[in-house]
């Protein structure tokens, strides 16, 4: 892992996670913009002048309204999605594509339909040089880890909508990126299942050390998990306010600090 | 459709070989009741009679066997030549401009509309046929190629991009299989056109095959009944390849896809 100079002089009491843009960034997005082409010809502007630092091993979410521009950020942190203009650098380096430690979970799940739900993991593994074997074995481990080994010979099309997601967080995983980017990875899920899942994905991010960039539209689930909360607001998509979530972990609802900062951000995301 | 759905797959096979046997009946009584004239229409046990007498059982042997090695071997190379063009042309941006407009120009023209260039061209041996051939399996798949590459759900590639896939292995691990289902369409589509298009080719210029046979039985004032058996022969021939195709496709996709 690459640790850059400045990343030493956060203080460790603060355990993982910057609290700030003045801290050390390893994702750095600077006044970027994403303007959409139309065939029409006609351009629409999705993001407008987005600046934000995400700190080395920070869990941050985004949340807004449907359609504020929360996945085209991602993607452009993929290096899927171009940059209209301004900037976006992991670790210093100018994001040109996919591939520098990004890895995805899709909103749409993205699984490839002509393989089971086994190989759909596996297919993470790619670049690992592992046997095939191996690589089999790891699969089944992941899909276990997310309460699917009963279904590792499923195509996705013989899955429910749920199930999916939960194959595509285990593809995700398999390929152990540095930085999670997960647009709304438990949407589709049972409320049970969803706190299962967060649960899970806290132990991984502590023991693993990733930097998480997390998109939800429940405020409990990002305040449960992260350690900023970026709102964003619509048209064009712009950052509105950042809130930091000062709470030890776990965090419980029951919390009155996770009361007033569910309020605080329910009152900036309604008006 | 309530009552159709109602029925079982048992009983539509039933009802299906009623049906057929039903027609065969028909077909059997008119001709023996005088209803149609035998010499140009004979019944079903006259046509086999005929068959029986007229054809040994080696005569249809080599001429089904020679049908089908043309049928097979110029449907294979324009299946292939087709995907490769049609995946190219899909997946390459300056490929796909220069091919498409010769591809949509030539697309048109019925396959046995080249009949008289390709027995200028090759002559009428087994070059000519297995050019028209080539040119009926060709289209339908190219097209279907195209199409299921431009159809690619693009989410798809960028999901195999942040596994480092790019260039040649993005193209034969992710996009042909995601293409699969429409071409396996334009391969089932183009060998039922490149089998008519063999039967064509072989009644206009052949000396061997099953079209030749009948349209030689005509020719030489034979039996009707052997043209009548020959018809069927056809049929069924087309008939069993094109099940074995469907059943390959669906072994091939048909679980993931749900085809
Ligand atoms: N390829 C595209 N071409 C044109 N407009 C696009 C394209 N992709 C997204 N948009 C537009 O950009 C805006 C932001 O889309 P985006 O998918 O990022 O929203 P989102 O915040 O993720 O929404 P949701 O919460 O519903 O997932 C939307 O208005 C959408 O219509
Ligand atoms: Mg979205």
């Amino acid at each position: 892992m690459s640790q850059s100079p400045v990343m030493e002089r956060r203080s460790p009491d603060t355990g993982v996670g910057g609290r700030g843009p003045a801290e050390a960034a390893f994702i750095r997005i600077d006044g970027a913009r994403k303007v959409f082409t139309q065939r029409s010809g006609g351009a629409v502007p999705v993001l407008d002048n987005v600046d934000l630092a995400i700190a080395e091993n920070e869990f941050v979410s985004f949340i807004g309204r449907s359609g504020c521009g929360k996945t085209t950020l991602l993607n452009m942190i993929a290096g899927l999605e171009d940059v209209s203009a301004g900037r976006i650098a992991i670790a210093g380096k100018v994001v040109t594509g996919p591939g520098q430690g990004q890895g995805v979970v899709f909103q749409q799940h993205a699984l490839f339909p002509w393989l089971t739900a086994v190989d759909n993991v596996a297919f993470g593994f790619r670049k690992s040089g592992l046997a095939k074997a191996e690589r089999c074995r790891r699969a089944l481990e992941l899909l276990s880890l997310v309460g699917l080994d009963a279904a590792a010979g499923r195509y996705p099309r013989e899955m429910s909508g749920g199930m999916q997601q939960r194959v595509s967080i285990a593809r995700a995983l398999a390929l152990d990126p540095q930085i999670l980017l997960m647009d709304e990875p438990f949407g589709a899920l049972d409320e049970l299942t969803r706190i299962e899942l967060q649960q899970e994905l806290l132990r991984i991010w502590e023991a693993r050390r990733k930097t998480i960039v997390f998109v939800t539209h429940s405020i409990s689930e990002a305040l449960t998990l992260s350690d900023r909360i970026v709102l964003l607001a619509s048209n064009p998509g712009r950052i509105k306010r950042i809130f930091p979530v000062d709470l030890p972990r776990p965090r419980l609802r029951t919390d009155p600090g996770f009361n007033a900062l569910y309020q605080a951000i329910w009152n900036e995301l309604s008006t | 459709m309530k009552p159709l759905s109602r029925l079982s797959a048992a009983s539509d096979l039933t009802l299906g070989l009623i049906g057929a046997f039903l027609a065969v009946a028909a077909w059997e009584i008119s001709a023996r009741t005088g209803l149609v004239d035998p010499a140009i229409f004979p019944s079903p046990s006259l046509a086999i009679r005929a068959a029986a007498e007229r054809l040994t059982a080696e005569t249809v042997a080599d001429n089904l066997f020679w049908s089908l090695l043309r049928v097979f071997s110029g449907f294979l190379l324009g299946a292939l030549a087709g995907a490769a063009v049609g995946i190219a042309a899909g997946w390459y941006r300056g490929f796909g401009a220069l091919a498409r407009p010769l591809i949509e120009l030539l697309r048109p023209i019925p396959p046995l509309a080249w009949i008289p260039l390709a027995i200028i061209w090759f002559g009428l041996g087994e070059p000519s046929k297995f050019f028209i051939i080539f040119l009926g399996a060709f289209f339908p798949v190219v097209t279907a190629a195209y199409q299921g590459m431009r159809s690619i759900d693009p989410m798809l590639l960028k999901a195999a991009q942040t596994f480092g896939l790019s260039g040649v292995p993005l193209l034969l691990r992710v996009a042909v299989p995601a293409a699969a289902p429409d071409l396996a369409t334009g391969v089932r589509i183009g060998w039922g056109l490149s089998f008519g298009v063999l039967v064509a080719a072989e009644l206009i210029a052949a000396d061997r095959g099953l079209g030749y046979m009948i349209i030689n039985e005509r020719n030489t004032g034979g039996s009707v009944g052997v043209i009548v058996v020959g018809i069927l022969l056809i049929g069924a021939l087309n008939l069993i390849t094109d099940a074995a195709i469907g059943a390959a496709i669906k072994r091939w996709i048909g679980r993931w896809h749900g085809a």
